[in-house]
């Protein structure tokens, strides 16, 4: 290929857009609402990611210890478990604490305690937190078998629903994610098809006066590109919009929801989004042009 | 020129275009395709161009092989056909030197070339001062006229013109095959499908007669042999 054929794709293209305006607007429009949608999915997608970790990183193992514990055995143990593998931090809970949260978390009701009398019932404790959530099923029954311990556990049930539900959101985000890029790509290359239709003529006097495939396609997958690349600029601008809006609004009433921060996560979602409009719109113009060619 | 031996097409479903067919043309040469509607002549045509493939037999264009040809090679085939229609297939969008031009673009001739070439091409046909107009604001033989500039401008060795005087009337007719007879006279093949009995008659070139599929006559000096 020569200077010359890359200016006259150049020109081509950029008369193409003009000459078929209208057409070339409701394609960039559809691709414009099609990657808003699928880069609005990708955000939810991103956060729900950033919650399931969140909630993850939530999870801790408490290990109560036997009354009869000294106070040189508790520091053995909580030296022990502070050099297991994946321990990132442990914290001591003393008796006295444990019963000054328990009242704090019965409030109104704390003077309901005030039947125990001088008795204090709640063990002495560690609470542990691991690098890796999962970490914790194989870490339970090392820390039991260590002296003085009465038991180790962690909200079983609940972690292993949460792993499950984290899970389901993982992969029922990649399918969504997939199936939606892949309507993306129908409704962009039958747009374009359009296009490509209305110039069928040209593409088959091309064919017949010797131009190569590649010659007819070139034009034809670069205005795919400009197309998709400037349905997705748009796109952009709308997803950058609506989630600076939405974060503004959760802040205000959900402070400790965990949202992933704007930069840099519209920047890598922005930057998919462009990739994807500009690889669709050449997909779409050489799947539709494939039909066209066989003269 | 052109060398057909034993050429046979049968299309899917068991549509019988062409039987043995064995056709000679010389370079130089002036052949009119004549015969019914659906004799056979479309397809002929079309292997010309190697948009369709022959069930059996061998075609040699410009002494090359195009049966066995590789499909990356097809398009430097073409280039070194002219190739008109009945409908001139031109592009509406592109004025009368634009819609020559492109012929020269797509196959990347340089810029200052396609400007002398395409002129010249447009003065040979007479419609050089037309260079702006749009195809519409033309008459049907005008565009024909152009439809000939773009089919010559690559100067092919080989003109393939399937019923070209199809849609114009007698006198512009005679116009257009003057046009013919100018090209071909400077040595290059023409190769016409037509139904156009007064030219046939009038032009005494040689004619190849296709009849359900098969050659029936081929004669020089020919005449067109069937009512018109």
């Amino acid at each position: 290929m020569n200077l010359k054929s890359k200016e006259y794709f150049i020109r081509e293209t950029a008369k193409s857009i003009r000459r078929n305006g209208v057409m070339s607007l409701a394609s960039i429009s559809t691709v414009a609402v099609s990657l808003l949608v699928l880069g609005m999915f990708v955000l939810l997608f991103l956060n729900t990611s950033n919650l399931a970790k969140y909630l993850e990183s939530q999870v801790e193992m408490t290990v109560y210890m036997e009354d009869t514990a000294t106070g040189p055995e508790l520091a053995r143990v909580k030296e022990k478990i502070e050099k297991l593998d994946g321990v990132v931090k442990v914290t001591e809970v003393t008796k006295a604490q444990a019963m000054s949260r328990f009242k704090e978390r019965l409030g109104d009701q704390a003077s309901l305690l005030n039947a125990l009398g001088e008795d204090n019932p709640f063990p002495y404790s560690f609470e542990i937190q691991v690098d890796r959530p999962e970490r914790i099923r194989d870490l339970v029954p090392v820390v039991n078998g260590m002296e003085k311990v009465e038991t180790a556990k962690f909200g079983q049930e609940v972690v292993e629903h949460l792993f499950s539900l984290t899970k389901v959101l993982r992969i029922g985000g990649v399918v969504l994610i997939i199936f939606l890029s892949l309507a993306t790509l129908f409704i962009i290359s039958n747009t374009i098809r359009l296009t490509v239709f209305a110039r069928r003529k040209e593409v088959i006097i091309m064919k017949y006066v010797g131009a190569t495939d590649w010659f007819i396609r070139w034009p034809f997958l670069l205005e795919g590109m400009a197309l998709g690349f400037g349905g997705g600029l748009i796109a952009c601008v709308f997803v950058d919009l609506v989630y600076h809006g939405l974060m503004a609004r959760i802040y205000a009433t959900l402070a400790f929801f965990p949202l992933l921060p704007a930069t840099p996560t519209l920047y890598y979602v922005d930057i998919f989004i462009l990739l994807c409009g500009t690889f669709i719109g050449a997909l779409g113009s050489y799947l539709s042009l494939k039909k066209f060619l066989k003269v | 020129m052109l060398d057909m031996k034993d050429v046979c097409k049968t299309y899917p479903g068991g549509n019988v275009a062409l039987r043995d067919v064995n056709v000679h043309i010389d370079p130089g040469e002036f052949v009119f395709i004549v015969g019914p509607s659906g004799a056979g002549k479309s397809t002929f045509i079309k292997m010309l161009l190697r948009e369709v493939l022959p069930t059996s037999g061998s075609i040699e264009v410009n002494g090359k092989d195009i049966v066995s040809m590789d499909l990356k090679q097809v398009p430097y085939l073409r280039r070194q056909l002219g190739i008109i229609f009945q409908d001139y297939r031109l592009l509406p969008d592109r004025t009368v030197y634009e819609n020559v031009a492109f012929a020269m673009q797509v196959i990347e001739t340089p810029y200052y070339k396609i400007r002398r070439r395409v002129m010249r091409v447009l003065d040979l046909v007479g419609l050089h001062r037309r260079a702006q107009a749009y195809p519409n604001e033309l008459s049907g033989g005008e565009q024909q006229r152009i439809a000939i500039a773009r089919a010559i401008v690559n100067e092919p060795r080989l003109v393939i013109a399937d019923e070209p005087t199809g849609n114009l009337d007698p006198e512009t007719s005679r116009e257009i095959m003057e046009i013919f007879t100018a090209i071909n006279e400077g040595g290059t093949t023409i190769i016409m499908a037509t139904h156009d009995k007064d030219i046939v008659d009038s032009m005494a070139k040689r004619v190849i007669a296709i009849e359900r599929g098969q050659i029936v006559r081929d004669e020089q000096n020919g005449v067109y042999g069937y009512e018109s």
